[in-house]
C-alpha cells in the first residue's frame, strides 16, 4: 500500500471554536492506482489532501494515522515533511496562478524543486527542466523555460504545474480540481497527460474533482464524500453502475448527460449541514428519501456492500453486520421497515 | 415572427495595448445573426472568451453593438431611445453566474424582488407584495423567508432569488448566462429543474449561455456553438448532438468527460489553446487547431451556411447533404 489514511480527523478553529472538519476518515491509494474523492462543495475533499501533504491552517488538529510507504508519517517533524513534500509527494492546485510564483521564470521554478530535493548539478537541472517541459507536452521547452507565468494561458501553466509536482518522480501525486479552470478542449489534453504520465511512472494519484465525467475517464477507484465522512467506497465501474448510498444516488441521477435528453432531472432537496451543526444521526438525513428513524439517531457504520464497496448507510447495515460481527439490530428493523 | 432576432451583430472593443498605449480592437462578437422563438430555448456553448457574455450584454444593450441589429418582437431595437429602451427591458431579463454577487447583501430578499417593480412603477404596495409573495412560492422559498439576507442562503437558493428577480416584471426573453456553474451538481440540477417548469407555466424564452455542453444539451431546443467571436454551427439540440458538422463542435463534444466509465470513446485532442481574439487566424479562425485544415482554410472566410434541414455551420469542408447551397437568410 502506498497511501493509507486511519480513522483521520481533522477540526479546525473557527471564531474561536475548534470545528470538526474531517471526520474519521480511512481510505487507501496503492501503487499505480487513481482514486478521485467527489461530493459537495465543503465536504472536505481539498482538506483531506492538505491533511496528507500536512499544508493545514494554523492550529489545526489533526488526528488519526497516515502511512505513505508503511511509514507513519503523521509524527513527522514540519522540517521531515518538508523533505518528503515535492520529493515522495507532490500536489497540484486548482488555479495555477495562485501556486506559481509570478515573479520567477517558469524554468527557474522547476528548477528550484530539483535543488531542493536532488544532488543534479547546475547543467544536469537545466536539462532536465527541458526534460520535463517536453514531458508535459510543451512546445518549444527552451523559450517557455524563460518566460514568465502570466505569459502563459491556462492550459500551460497548469502543465507547468505538473512539470514542477514531476520533478522529482514522486510516488504519490494528490490533485486537486486540477482541470475545473481549464476550457473542455484544453481539460482534454491535460487529463490525457496524466494519463499518460501514470502509465509511465506507476504513481499513484488522488483526483481531487467535483466532476464525475473526470472521475468516470481518469479512476480507477472512486470515494464519496459527505460533510467531512466518507460514506461510499468502490471501484469505478461498480460505483456508476451499481451506487448503493443514497447520496452517491442522487448525485449520479442529477448530472446532465451528454447523449441522453431528459424531461427533468434528478435533485436532492436541501443543503449540506453546516460543520459547526452537524446532525447527531447519518449527515444525509435531512436529503434523503430512504431516511429512517435510526438514520436520526445513530451515525450508520461502514458496510460492506460487495465486493471491495463499502456505503455507510443504515439500509445495508444487516448485511455489514453479519461480514462485520457487529450485530445490527437496528439496522435489521430499520430495513424491515423499508 | 420570431420574439428576438439578431442580425450581423457586431461588438468590438478597442483596448490599449503595449508600452506606447497602441490601440487594438477585440472582435468580442464578430457578425453572429439567429433568432430565438417564443418558448423556446436557445443553447450557446463555447469556450472561454469566446464571446457569449459580450453576445448576452450586448443584445440587453447592456453595451451598445458596433454594427448589426437586435429585433424584438419584429421591431428593430438597435437604436431606441433611452426611455423606450427602459420600458422593453421589462421585456428581457438577465440572470449572472455569480449568485453570491449579484444581489445586494445589504437588501432583504423582499426588497431585492420588490425594486424593479418600483422602479418601473408597477402597482401599488399591496399588488407589489402579492407580485412578490406569488414568485416565492414558484421558487420554493417560504414567505417566512422573505425578509432574510442574501447570506442566509445556499448557492442554489441564492441563484432561485436571483431567477425571481428576473421573473418579477413578466419578461419574455431571460439571458441566462452560466446560471448554473457555480452551483454544485445536486443544486445545479434543482435550478434547472425550476426554469424548465417556469418556462412551461410562463411560456418563457431562454437564451441559455454555458460552457458545460451536457447542461446546454439538456436544456436547450437549438444549440450555436461559438468560436472567436462568431457562431460556427447552430442546429436542432438532437441533430447537433448527434451529427455534429463542424470540426470544432465535433472536438467539443469528444472532449467533454462522460460520466460512464463503461463507455471509452476516441477522443479528438486539439492542439494548443484558443488564439486571442486580437489579433485573430485569418480565413477560418479554427484552421489553427482544427485535425482536418488544409491551405484554402487559411486564405478563405467560411459562411455560415445551411448544410441540412435547420442545421447551419461554417466550414469549406463540410458539404451540403441536398444538393443546393443555401446562403444564410434567417428572417
Ligand atoms: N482555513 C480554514 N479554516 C476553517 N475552516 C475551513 C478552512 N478552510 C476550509 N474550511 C472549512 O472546511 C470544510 C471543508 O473544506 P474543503 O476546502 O476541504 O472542501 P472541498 O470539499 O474541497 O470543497 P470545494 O469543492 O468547494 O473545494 C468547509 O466547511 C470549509 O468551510
Ligand atoms: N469590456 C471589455 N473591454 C475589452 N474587452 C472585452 C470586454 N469584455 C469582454 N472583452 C473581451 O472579449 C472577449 C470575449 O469575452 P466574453 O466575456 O464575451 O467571453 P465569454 O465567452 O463569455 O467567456 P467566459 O466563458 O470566460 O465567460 C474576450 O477576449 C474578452 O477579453
Ligand atoms: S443512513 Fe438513513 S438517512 Fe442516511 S443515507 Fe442511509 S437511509 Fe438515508
Ligand atoms: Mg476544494
Ligand atoms: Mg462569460
Amino acid at each position: 500500500m502506498l497511501l493509507e489514511l486511519n480513522d483521520v480527523s481533522l477540526s479546525l478553529k473557527r471564531d474561536g471554536k475548534y470545528v470538526k472538519i474531517l471526520d474519521g476518515i480511512s481510505l487507501q491509494v496503492k501503487k499505480g492506482e487513481t482514486v478521485g474523492i467527489v461530493g459537495e462543495s465543503g465536504c472536505g475533499k481539498s482538506m483531506t489532501a492538505l491533511s496528507v501533504m500536512r499544508l493545514l491552517p494554523e492550529k489545526a488538529k489533526l488526528e488519526g494515522v497516515i502511512q505513505l510507504d508503511h511509514e507513519d508519517i503523521t509524527s513527522y517533524s514540519k522540517r521531515k515533511m518538508e523533505k518528503i513534500r515535492g520529493n515522495k509527494m507532490a500536489m497540484i492546485f486548482q488555479d495555477p496562478l495562485t501556486s506559481l510564483n509570478p515573479l520567477h521564470t517558469v524554468g527557474r521554478q522547476i528548477e528550484e524543486t530539483l535543488i531542493l530535493h536532488t544532488d543534479l548539478n547546475k547543467e544536469q537541472r537545466k536539462r532536465r527542466v527541458i526534460e520535463l517541459l517536453n514531458e508535459v507536452g510543451l512546445p518549444r521547452a527552451d523559450e517557455i523555460a524563460s518566460e514568465y507565468p502570466h505569459q502563459l494561458s491556462g492550459g500551460m501553466r497548469q502543465r507547468i504545474m505538473i512539470a514542477v509536482a514531476m520533478a522529482c518522480n514522486p510516488s504519490l501525486l494528490i490533485c486537486d480540481e486540477p482541470t475545473t479552470a481549464l476550457d473542455v478542449t484544453v481539460q482534454a489534453q491535460i487529463l490525457d497527460l496524466m494519463n499518460h504520465l501514470k502509465d509511465v511512472n506507476e504513481m499513484g494519484i488522488i483526483m481531487i474533482t467535483h466532476d464525475l465525467g473526470v472521475v468516470a475517464e481518469v479512476c480507477d477507484r472512486v470515494v464519496v464524500m459527505y460533510a467531512g465522512k466518507i460514506v461510499e467506497q468502490a471501484n469505478v465501474k461498480e460505483l456508476f453502475i451499481n451506487p448503493k448510498h443514497p447520496y452517491t444516488k442522487g448525485l449520479l441521477e442529477s448530472i446532465p448527460k451528454l447523449g441522453v435528453k431528459k424531461a427533468k432531472l434528478g435533485s436532492i432537496p436541501g443543503m449540506v449541514p453546516s460543520p459547526d451543526k452537524m446532525p447527531k444521526g447519518c449527515r444525509f438525513y435531512e436529503r434523503c428519501s430512504s431516511a429512517m428513524e435510526v438514520c436520526k439517531g445513530t451515525t450508520p457504520p461502514m458496510s460492506s456492500v460487495g465486493e471491495e464497496h463499502t456505503a455507510a448507510c443504515w439500509l445495508y447495515e444487516e448485511k455489514g453486520g453479519e461480514m462485520n460481527g457487529s450485530s445490527g439490530s437496528e439496522g435489521l428493523e430499520a430495513t424491515l421497515h423499508n | 415572427m420570431a420574439l428576438l432576432e439578431v442580425k450581423d451583430l457586431k461588438q468590438h472593443f478597442t483596448i490599449k495595448k503595449g508600452f506606447l498605449g497602441e490601440k487594438k480592437k477585440v472582435k468580442a462578437v464578430d457578425g453572429v445573426s439567429f433568432h430565438i422563438e417564443q418558448g423556446e430555448t436557445l443553447g450557446i456553448v463555447g469556450e472561454s472568451g469566446c464571446g457569449k457574455s459580450s453576445l448576452g450584454r450586448t443584445i440587453l444593450q447592456l453595451i451598445k453593438p458596433t454594427s448589426g441589429d437586435i429585433f424584438f418582437g419584429g421591431k428593430n431595437i438597435t437604436h431606441l431611445p433611452r426611455k423606450e429602451m427602459k420600458e422593453l427591458r421589462k421585456d428581457m431579463q438577465i440572470v449572472f453566474q455569480d449568485p453570491y454577487a449579484s444581489l445586494n447583501p445589504r437588501s432583504t430578499v423582499r426588497a431585492i424582488l420588490e425594486t424593479p417593480l418600483i422602479v418601473h412603477g408597477v402597482g401599488n404596495r399591496q399588488e407589489r407584495r402579492k407580485v412578490v409573495e406569488g414568485l416565492i412560492d414558484k421558487i420554493g422559498i417560504r414567505k417566512d423567508q422573505l425578509d432574510r439576507f442574501p447570506h442566509e442562503f445556499s448557492g442554489g437558493q441564492r441563484q432561485r432569488i436571483g431567477i425571481a428577480r428576473a421573473l418579477t416584471l413578466n419578461p419574455k426573453l431571460i439571458i441566462a448566462d452560466e446560471p448554473v456553474s457555480a452551483l454544485d451538481v445536486s443544486v445545479q440540477s434543482q435550478v434547472l429543474n425550476l426554469m424548465v417548469d417556469l418556462q412551461k407555466e410562463l411560456n418563457l424564452s431562454y437564451m441559455f449561455i454555458s460552457h458545460d455542453l451536457s447542461v446546454v444539451q439538456h436544456i436547450s431546443d437549438r444549440v450555436a456553438v461559438m468560436y472567436l467571436g462568431k457562431i460556427v454551427e447552430i442546429a436542432d439540440v438532437e441533430e447537433l448532438y448527434r451529427n455534429p458538422l463542424h470540426p470544432y463542435t465535433k472536438a467539443l463534444l469528444t472532449a467533454v468527460p462522460i460520466p460512464d466509465p463503461t463507455k471509452k470513446r476516441d477522443r479528438i485532442i486539439l492542439q494548443g489553446d484558443l488564439p486571442s481574439p486580437i489579433n485573430p487566424p485569418t480565413g477560418c479562425a479554427f484552421h489553427t487547431r482544427c485535425p482536418v485544415a488544409t491551405p484554402e482554410c487559411k486564405e478563405e472566410s467560411p459562411e455560415l451556411r445551411e448544410k441540412a434541414m435547420g442545421h447551419w455551420a461554417s466550414c469549406i469542408h463540410v458539404h451540403h447533404e441536398q444538393s443546393e447551397k443555401t446562403k444564410i437568410n434567417i428572417s
